[in-house]
């Protein structure tokens, strides 16, 4: 109660609205949300001032005061009409409607069909392109074997065999070579298997200068490979050539020692 | 009802006319202007002093009750002292140019005074007017400073020089003196 008594004056101050102190009115709300008998006395207190209001009860506005509410009100649907207007209105379609439906249905199958064609459409574009990179796969597998082709049967492809140095096991690769193109093909035999980070690398020997790189590559499980390589540059002459063991990727300048290198 | 020339009808024809209000039918607000426009606009000029301001918020209240008939709830309360209480706080919202809000309050305000017919509210308000009568003329004259003027009881301290305390008191005592000749 000594609560209730505290508050008592605040609340009357707080039903007219003419509380200005923030501590007070904070204080106050917070009170209010716990205590029933204080918002009963708040309702009370609004009752008060309405018995203080309607003493200013007396003066009667102008006629035209009158007229112009109930124009403004004419003039101006009510929410629940204009939301029954707009029901009517959709129901209004829906009762219309087997005329109307007759359009609805015809565009629904229209888009059904439309939509049916268009992945058929789709479909058959897949199955073409899917054709279309086979046949480029086969054309290009097809001329890599006619350009091999041409070079074994070539008389200007520099033949050459290498062989194990001694005491090595009978690996083997063939090399041909066309130096007009810079083309390299090797053929490799019964080749020792690699350590993991290691690749075989050819090494085209010019007349002068240094070993350039020709092609890195691995055996097999059965130590076998064939490898295709064009060189940079075309036109280089080949005096011999020869591998040695590189890390993955190749080197620029050859580790010794040589593994493979010409018989003649 | 006849309040100072409004009439207000008894609570069964005012949950009538609520239902009209709340159906939409606009001869229910000629109807609800009739009996309470007296009501609203003579709080919203005794609070603004200007019949031409005074004629517009009684146009935007009930334009807001035609709008929203649900913010008043018949449960707790009559329409006459829920319209003189909105009028006075729109008044004073007004009178400080506070924005006016979308909606009126939702505030419940139930006087527990016989307001059943004409008469009984006609006795209401001249009972009202004898409570004030009554009070001591710096006791009334802050109850009218706080409620019709808008003034905090800060202002109105410093208008008066009367302490704080001892306007809060006056106040309270003042309404309470209201409450007191209906009890």
């Amino acid at each position: 109660m000594k609560d209730h008594a505290q508050y008592a004056e605040t609340l009357a101050l707080y039903a007219m609205g003419a509380l200005d102190n923030p501590q007070e009115l904070a204080d106050l709300q917070a009170h209010l949300g716990t205590c029933g008998e204080c918002r009963r006395e708040l309702d009370a207190l609004r009752a008060d001032t309405a018995l203080l209001a309607l003493s200013a009860t007396g003066p009667q506005p102008p006629l035209r005061a009158r007229q112009r509410l109930l124009s403004a009100i004419a003039a101006e649907p009510r929410l629940q009409q204009r939301e029954q207007q707009e029901k009517r209105f959709v129901l209004g379609r829906l009762r219309s409607s087997w005329l109307s439906f007759v359009p609805i249905a015809v565009a629904l199958v229209l888009a059904i069909l439309s939509m049916l064609l268009l992945k058929e459409n789709l479909r058959i574009r897949d199955r073409n392109a899917q054709m279309a990179a086979e046949l480029s796969e086969a054309q290009n597998k097809s001329a890599h074997a006619q350009e091999v082709l041409d070079m074994l049967n070539n008389p200007k492809t520099v033949r050459m065999t290498l062989v194990a140095m001694p005491n090595h096991p009978q690996p083997q690769i063939k090399t041909f070579y066309a130096p007009e193109k810079g083309h390299l093909v090797i053929l490799a035999n019964n080749l020792e298997p690699l350590p993991e980070g290691k690749v075989y690398q050819l090494w085209l020997r010019p007349p002068k200068g240094d070993p350039m790189p020709a092609g890195t590559f691995w055996p097999d499980s059965t130590g076998n490979r064939m490898m295709m390589h064009a060189l940079e540059t075309p036109g280089i002459e080949a005096q011999s050539f020869a591998v040695t063991v590189e890390p993955a990727g190749g080197s620029l300048t050859p580790t010794m020692p040589i593994v493979l290198a010409p018989t003649r | 009802m006849r309040v100072a020339g409004t009439q207000a009808p008894n609570h069964k024809q005012e949950a009538a006319l609520i239902a009209r209000l709340r159906g939409g039918d606009e001869s229910s607000m000629a109807d609800l202007y009739d009996r309470y426009s007296g009501v609203v606009y003579g709080v919203a000029l005794r609070v603004l002093g200007d019949t031409a301001a005074a004629e517009d918020l009684l146009q935007e209240i009930f334009l807001q009750l035609w709008r929203n008939p649900q913010a008043f709830d018949a449960d707790r309360g009559r329409l006459a002292p829920w319209l003189a209480v909105i009028a006075r706080n729109r008044a004073i919202d007004v009178l400080r140019k506070r924005p006016l809000e979308a909606n009126i309050d939702e505030l419940p305000i139930s006087t527990g005074v016989d307001l059943e017919d004409d008469t009984s509210q006609r006795l209401a308000v001249e009972k009202v007017r004898g409570a004030l009568g009554q009070l001591p003329q710096e006791q009334r004259k802050v109850l009218e400073m706080a409620f019709f003027a808008g003034m905090t009881h800060t202002e109105i301290a410093n208008k008066t020089g009367e302490p704080l305390g001892t306007i809060k008191t006056r106040i309270r005592s003042g309404l309470l003196a209201l409450r007191k000749a209906f009890a």
